[in-house]
């Protein structure tokens, strides 16, 4: 039997470090960084390698068992200064990930991913079973995961390409474009941007898009079965195709594709909403809020 | 929009239908969009409270990064037994604007107490969800719960980075445009339900994003 790896490496006064751990199948890897980037890649080794460049007035604590590899930064008082992480790691090796002025990125993961930052961009290529990514300022990006997908920022876009899955995806300032979509569970919301759906309407599926002040772009294929809500306040709805409204009041309005066995319910209070085939959606904002974004 | 089924879909929701009620309820739901938009609402209300006592608001939000800079993880109580709920259809924005005050006031009690919140959804024993989400009752305890947050990250603001502090309060100023509009359509059309459950979405959206940056300045402090 493989005895626990137990070691606590703590190399203080180097500007590099560079380490490979052994580990066993169904560890995990931990990083939490303050400020400098984490950039996680794949290899087929079962191994940890961890590069580090960082200042001399910092540490890294490094930490590995049979479960967990955890890789730490911290300064002599306080939080460390700029850390930048490369790390490769075996490709099912679930990844947990944090960092406060950092961007985070991680390409080929086949496992679990959870990746959080305050000020920095998250971009993640793979991932399954659970998902996580969050940021306050910076954009979150997804691709080619499947599994739980949560997807958080704030003050920036939210982007996931080709993922299937459940998927929650949410911001305050910012589109959410959700392509190559598989899911029969979405739901995506923000207050001040647009949302662009493109993707399977699966029969029995629950899909949910909401803004406040941005348009809605949805895909719905053909020969889908779906019940469609449509609520707005202040604009227009505008299928690409002809539909026969069975339900209508003052700003709510229902109909019915096929057997109407999923549920899409799509709601803009102040913008327009536009359901069109798989591949049709354009994107023609109405809003432009990145000039917002460039006062930043 | 209300018919013979509208007040029965709670109990749709919970399952306690007789066979041929429900076989009757789902044939209604089939040629009933109003009562199938209704059903949704109900259910989204219904999930979003399990969930909230399945993740009490101590785990949810930025604990990597509380560790990273020296916040000590709080242990997390037991799971409770999940709890079901129903609800009639006036209640259905008011539930979600109260559970949003729920979740606000667990928050704040971690802040002050330094300790694990009760279960939130428990706490329905005590705060009744028999609100209007416009009522002014409504609106004085969210407003309260707003405040209290807003406090404590006011005293932990200089822990915050300024373009952390700018970023935020931006956001919450495009939050707070949100609930105004919504607040100002339904003085207009006060019986809309999308009108109440997006009003209900954008405070219970403040509300989280004030948890969030008073978790961030709290852990910094």
């Amino acid at each position: 039997m493989l005895m626990t790896l137990a070691t606590l490496a703590t190399l203080a006064l180097q500007q590099q470090t560079d380490t490979t751990i052994p580990v066993r199948a169904g560890a995990r890897l931990e990083v939490s960084n303050f400020g400098g980037d984490i950039t996680v890649k794949t290899w087929s080794r079962s191994a940890v390698r961890i590069t580090a460049d960082y200042s001399s007035r910092d540490r890294i604590a490094i930490e590995a068992t049979d479960q967990v590899v955890s890789v730490k930064s911290q300064g002599r008082r306080g939080p460390s200064r700029v850390v930048e992480y490369d790390i490769t790691v075996p490709a099912w090796m679930a990844l947990a990930l944090s960092g406060v002025y950092t961007d985070i990125s991680v390409d080929g993961a086949q496992g679990e991913v959870t990746a959080e930052t305050v000020e920095g961009a998250v971009k993640v290529s793979g991932g399954a079973g659970t998902v996580s990514l969050k940021s306050v300022q910076g954009d979150v990006t997804l691709e080619k995961a499947h599994g739980r997908i949560d997807l958080s920022s704030v003050n920036e876009s939210i982007t996931a390409t080709a993922v299937s899955g459940d998927i929650a995806a949410e911001t305050v300032n910012g589109d959410i474009t959700l392509t190559q979509i598989e899911s029969a569970n979405t739901e995506a919301n923000t207050i001040n941007g647009d949302i662009t759906y493109d993707g399977t309407i699966q029969d029995g599926g629950r899909y949910r898009f909401s803004t406040h002040d941005g348009d809605l772009r949805v895909s719905v294929p053909e020969r889908a079965n779906v019940a469609v809500s449509v609520s707005t306040f202040n604009g227009d709805f505008n299928p690409c195709f002809p539909v026969q409204l069975t339900g209508k009041s003052k700003h709510r309005f229902s109909f019915t594709i096929g057997a109407g066995s999923a549920r899409l319910e799509l709601e803009s209070f102040g913008g327009d909403i536009k359901i069109c085939r798989p591949g049709m959606l354009t994107k023609d904002k109405h809003k432009d809020h990145d000039e917002d974004h460039e006062e930043n | 929009m209300k018919d013979q089924w509208t007040d029965r879909l709670s109990e749709y929701v919970d399952g306690e239908l007789a066979a041929s009620e429900r076989t009757a309820l789902e044939a209604h739901l089939t040629a009933c969009a109003g009562c199938r938009t209704t059903l949704d609402a109900l259910r989204r209300v219904v999930a979003r409270a399990q969930a909230l006592d399945d993740r009490p608001p101590t785990a949810d939000l930025w604990p990597a990064i509380a560790q990273q800079i020296g916040v000590v993880r709080r242990a997390v109580r037991g799971r409770p037994a999940r709890r079901r709920f129903s609800f009639t259809v006036p209640q259905l924005a008011a539930a979600s604007v109260a559970l949003a005050l729920l979740s606000g006031s667990a928050a704040w009690l971690i802040m002050r107490r330094g300790m694990v919140a009760p279960p939130a959804v428990g706490a329905t024993d005590t705060a009744p969800l028999l609100v209007n989400a416009s009522a002014s009752a409504s609106d004085r305890r969210y407003a309260t719960q707003v405040a209290d947050i807003e406090r404590a990250l006011e005293r932990g603001r200089g822990q915050l980075d300024t373009v952390t502090v700018r970023i935020i309060e931006k956001n919450l100023g495009i939050i707070d445009r949100a609930i105004r509009d919504a607040r100002s359509a339904l003085t207009a059309d006060p019986g809309n339900a999308y009108l109440n459950l997006h009003l209900a979405q954008e405070m219970r959206r403040k509300l989280e994003l004030l948890r969030q940056a008073a978790t961030l300045a709290g852990a910094r402090s």
